[in-house]
């Protein structure tokens, strides 16, 4: 039983092991300026935790293999040294590891979106997102979805149509962005909380009905990348897609003419 | 009443702990063999010790409906911090209005229920003389020095939620709802979960009044009044509580 | 030596209704809550069966169910969800066994509060069908999640299930909180005044240690979730505002509300939520510890420690709420300190997996079906646990929140290892509850596909969630690179029936045994605590007049000079006399 034990742990082990090292599915390429950091981070995650867990359950292998070899126990009630050792250690570790990632934190949340980053809204609805952009004149107009909705007449935010500022307001269902630049989104949601999702883009956020969360990114290749929802919000959850384009400058500016 | 020469164990003033190691509890109700239910089912340690047991449950559970109103006061607080976007006015806005208290019945209540904590105090200080008496073997004195202060706590009790229902009624007539704003559904929310804890109290308190001419155990009776006691002083303080909290925050 | 006479069956003066339904006996009351736990697993068991067959298999017609729709496969996973934290690990671990066992073990001869324990029991099986019901109503249940959160649990029109079922999902929840509590006060009190002569805090067994820790988290926790889902209920019912802010347009329709913050939900709902998941495990830490010293017959390794890292365990679980939430909207600022706080929380686990292996090291284990659990405990606890500091890391967890990488971090330390040691303390007690013994063939099977399986489901799910899989799909095929993971998926699905229909292995032995097993004796595992020194089963009262005398500690195995006992064992019981 004990052989079969250890055997089973190691088995357990080496197929974790395999699992994550081959990783057959894993995370997408990360395009953003963040995702290198976020990505070097889970590494780390990794290697360290992963250490732990192998050490852990050949500990364990061990321990009860060994164990068949005892012809008495021995009484011992504990160690305090031992124990103080380890857990300072443990303790030393796993700080060490929070504090790096608190600072990865701190870069990523703390410091201000560059002065000529894009501003876009984001509104999550169930089961649709829309991304709208100020136009031209650089200003968003108001907005009253309780007053002025109309997604049969292709105004499903409700933009006041009697302010000025919202007649070049462009609503698209894709996030269409120049590639290089970073921008700044502001989160909204008209029904339940739902989740901004781009995996691509090492990117999460939830949009809260009533609030207005301000968060930004900087996406540093062209192509298209999918969006998600990761909030649970209804039915439609889980086809409540919609696709992220990043695009050179100039296209960037021809798909705003062209709006 | 007559000079207590000689306290036997039972304490006057509440003491926790003091169980455990050391003692043989007492034992009396069990033969072997049958199930034992004869009606009295927690028979199975001193009365002292019954008491200490009662207390400490009684603290456990103030412990957990501190907890619950505590929850209730730190939502209050969230809400009253919460502001949102206005896309009308395009600014952040509260969305907050005043609450006006009606205090000449609040107060009223107030007082009714500070007085009925004294007579609730006096009965259980009386009942707890008498058990000493019993505990000496002595049968306790005929005369009830307990039960016109526990009937009056009954009393006041009751005036007590009909104010509180008065004090509701107010409100109403001024159209403060429910669910009129922020102010209003605490308060109501506050008061009403307070009401409903106090009237579960009451109810122990009036069943300890109605067992006397039954024939229940002068020993639980002297526990019930003795525990809720402490919840109803426990009940005396959340009230000055969440009166305080809706006045000082009536915007 | 105090031994105490037998006490035989007792004669019928007692009717079956008093007996066996309406009872006050802690060990009636206990198995009541094991059975109802029972009930609930094989129900939340028979959920997941159904949910993970739709992902795959989305068109497949189930016998008895049809096919199943995408607002059937949001309400299973909700109520999977609410079944197996609240009515299977915070039910079987405290109430079932904990009531059945924590006296014994003190040696007190009932629970300080018997009739509240009926009570307690009976108001926990009525919020159980209140729950059920909502299968039933109009509308099905709740498709919120187990977590609800407002609008979508706060609003009707928001979804089907969340009208008549969301209501009833709160009402039982309502009732369990309520049902929680009272068993809590039972718990403490009787710990704090009914031990035996000599049983000091510092001799309870490890089990009454987590027993009441859990009682104390238990009184804290459980009052702000029943405070919030009463106001969740008056948003529903009475047109308040709590969580629900203005402007909401729904199905439509706008919403009438204003003012309320749904992350005030999220704030009430984790500060109860955390402390919920050390509710479920920690008895479940206590009874490892207990099955790995009576199995490898040496004490526990570093006995206070353990009873520390217990403590510091329950009162730091208050602290860590919000990495729950480190992308809902809070401020940022706040992600430092839960994250902080959050590997805090990792020390005091990792002191108690280091104490396992340390009673581990050097012992001599007996290969029995308990035993075998309480090693696949530490097994799945090591991992599970460690990817914790991964998803603490407000950085990682922007990524990982929300995915199947979060899935697997809690199926592996709560539903794997959590029901691991509900399974060891089952075969541990089972002969003192029934008298008999269980198959220990029949059970070591059970264990080996179980922990095989366990590792065959959860595992790869970390590679759904690294890949970005979010939670809570019904189908795979709403998002694209989501879609490219089906075969992952379908390994998954399969491994999980193949371990689900192991569990009969435990059903049929289980009742099996109740009626056909080997009889056991008084302490067929040779343990030292005062639980077996009642025959099996324990008669009415318990020890009754027979008080136990303490004079050991509870893991009095191998100690030096018992070889010089002319007795040719290697444990001491713990009313052994003082000086053998």
């Amino acid at each position: 039983m004990a052989i079969a034990l250890l055997g089973a742990l190691l088995l357990i082990t080496a197929a974790t092991v395999y699992l994550f090292a081959a990783h057959p599915w894993w995370f997408p390429a990360g395009v953003s300026a963040h995702a290198a950091a976020i990505d070097h981070q889970f590494l780390v995650a990794l290697w360290l935790l992963g250490a732990l867990f192998i050490a852990g359950q050949f500990l364990l292998g061990l321990l009860v293999l060994r164990s068949r070899f005892n012809r008495t126990a021995e009484h011992s009630r504990g160690n305090w040294p031992l124990e103080i050792a380890w857990t300072l250690l443990i303790a030393c570790l796993f700080f060490w590891f929070n504090i790096t990632g608190n600072r990865l934190w701190s870069e990523i949340k703390l410091h201000q979106p560059e002065p000529d980053a894009l501003q876009v809204e984001v509104t999550g609805t169930q089961f649709q997102w829309y991304f709208r952009y100020p136009g031209s004149d650089g200003k968003f107009g108001s907005i009253n979805a309780q007053r002025f909705a109309r997604p049969e007449e292709g105004n499903p935010l409700g933009i006041d149509p009697g302010d000025a500022d919202g007649k070049d307001d462009i609503v698209s269902t894709s996030l269409v962005l120049p590639v290089g630049h970073d921008v700044d989104l502001t989160l909204h949601a008209n029904d339940v909380i739902h989740g901004l999702f781009i995996p691509a883009m090492r990117f999460k956020q939830d949009t809260v009905p009533g609030m207005s969360v301000h968060t930004h990114f900087k996406p540093l290749q062209t192509g298209t990348y999918e969006i998600a929802c990761s909030q649970l919000c209804g039915l439609g959850h889980y086809r409540m897609r919609a696709t992220a384009r990043i695009v050179t400058d100039q296209e960037f500016k021809q798909w705003l003419k062209g709006h | 009443m007559p000079r207590i020469s000689e306290h036997v164990g039972i304490e006057r003033k509440p003491k926790l702990g003091g169980g455990g190691p050391g003692k043989i509890p007492h034992r009396h109700g069990y033969g072997g063999g049958d199930d034992g239910d004869h009606g009295e089912p927690d028979d199975f340690l001193s009365t002292k010790d019954r008491l200490r047991r009662y207390r400490i449950g009684m603290v456990v559970t103030i412990i957990a409906l501190s907890t619950f109103f505590a929850g209730l006061t730190v939502a209050y607080f969230l809400r009253l911090s919460v502001t949102h976007w206005d896309r009308d006015l395009q600014k952040t806005v509260r969305d907050l209005r005043p609450l006006a208290l009606p205090y000449a019945r609040l107060f009223v209540n107030t007082f009714i229920l500070l007085v009925s904590g004294i007579t609730l105090e006096l009965s259980r200080q009386g009942l707890l003389a008498k058990s000493e008496f019993a505990a000496m073997g002595i049968a306790p004195p005929r005369f009830k020095t307990e039960l016109p202060w526990l009937g009056i706590t009954v009393v006041l009790g009751f005036a007590f939620l009909a104010g509180q229902i008065m004090v509701w009624n107010i409100l109403r007539h001024q159209g403060v709802y429910f669910s009129a704003n922020t102010r209003s559904g605490f308060f109501y929310l506050l008061t009403g979960s307070h009401a409903v804890h106090l009237a579960g109290g009451l109810l122990v308190l009036l069943w300890a009044l109605v067992a006397s001419s039954v024939r229940m155990r002068f020993e639980s009776r002297q526990i019930a009044v003795e525990v809720t006691a402490w919840y109803w002083h426990f009940m005396g303080v959340l009230w000055i509580f969440i009166f305080a909290l809706m006045h000082f925050s009536r915007g | 030596m105090r031994h105490p006479a037998p006490i035989t069956t007792q004669t019928a003066t007692t009717g079956l209704l008093r007996r066996y339904l309406f009872s006050t006996d802690h060990k009636t009351v206990g198995l009541q809550y094991f059975f109802l736990s029972l009930a609930a697993v094989l129900v939340g068991m028979v959920l997941s069966l159904l949910m993970r067959i739709h992902i795959v298999w989305p068109k497949a017609a189930i016998p008895f169910v049809g096919e199943i729709k995408p607002e059937n496969y949001l309400a299973y996973l909700t109520m999977h969800g609410t079944l197996m934290v609240f009515f299977v690990l915070s039910t079987a671990p405290q109430s079932g066994f904990g009531n059945y066992f924590l006296p014994l073990q003190l040696g007190a001869s009932e629970m300080a509060f018997p009739r509240l324990n009926m009570a307690g029991f009976w108001i926990t099986l009525f919020a159980f069908l209140v729950l059920m019901a909502a299968f039933f109503v109009p509308g099905g249940a709740s498709l919120a999640g187990w977590t609800q959160y407002p609008p979508l649990s706060a609003v009707a029109s928001a979804g089907p299930g969340q009208g008549r079922g969301t209501d009833l999902w709160l009402l039982s929840i309502g009732l369990f909180c309520l049902a929680s509590v009272l068993g809590a006060i039972n718990f403490i009190t009787t710990t704090l005044k009914l031990r035996a002569p000599g049983m000091t805090l510092m001799r309870m067994p490890l089990t009454c240690w987590t027993w009441f820790v859990t009682a104390i988290l238990t009184v804290l926790a459980f009052s702000v979730l029943l405070a919030a889902a009463i106001m969740l209920l008056l948003d529903r019912n009475a047109g308040t505002s709590f969580f629900v802010p203005a402007g909401l347009v729904i199905s439509g329709a706008a919403v009438d509300h204003h003012g309320g913050s749904p992350l005030m939900w999220q704030h009430l709902f984790w500060f109860f939520g955390h402390p919920e998941v050390y509710i479920a495990i920690l008895p479940g830490m206590g009874m490892t510890s207990h099955l790995l010293s009576v199995f490898s017959r040496k004490p526990v390794f570093g006995y206070k420690a353990m009873v520390w890292a217990t403590i510091g365990i329950g009162a730091l679980g208050f602290s860590v709420w919000g990495h729950h939430m480190f992308v809902s909207g809070m401020s940022p600022y706040a992600g430092f300190a839960f994250s902080t706080l959050t590997t805090a929380i990792a020390v005091p686990s990792a002191i108690k997996t280091f104490n396992w292996l340390g009673t581990l090291w050097h012992g001599r284990i007996r290969f029995t079906v308990p035993l075998l659990f309480s090693i696949g405990f530490v097994s799945l606890f090591i991992s599970g646990g460690l990817t914790g500091p991964m998803l603490a890391q407000p950085a990682l967890d922007v990524y990982l929140h929300d995915t199947y990488f979060v899935v697997a971090h809690f199926h592996l330390i709560m539903a794997m290892a959590g029901v691991f040691a509900i399974f060891s303390a089952t075969y541990f007690w089972f002969p003192k509850m029934f008298g008999r013994m269980m198959d220990q063939r029949l059970g070591a099977l059970h264990f080996w596909i179980t922990f095989l399986g366990a590792y065959a489901i959860f595992m790869p799910m970390h590679l759904l969630g690294a890949a970005g899989n979010p939670r809570r799909y019904s189908e795979l095929t709403g998002v694209q690179y989501v879609a490219a993971m089906t075969p992952l998926h379908r390994f998954v699905t399969v491994a999980a029936i193949i371990t689900i229909a192991a569990q009969f292995l435990f059903l049929v032995n289980f009742f099996w045994s109740m009626f056909k097993g080997a009889p056991a004796g008084e302490n067929p595992w040779q343990c030292t605590t005062l639980e077996w020194r009642l025959p099996s089963p324990p008669p009415r009262h318990g020890f009754g007049d027979n008080v136990p005398v303490v004079n050991h500690g509870p893991y009095e195995y191998s100690s030096p000079g018992l070889s010089s006992q002319a007795a040719a064992s290697d444990f001491l019981m713990q009313d052994a006399a003082a000086n053998p």
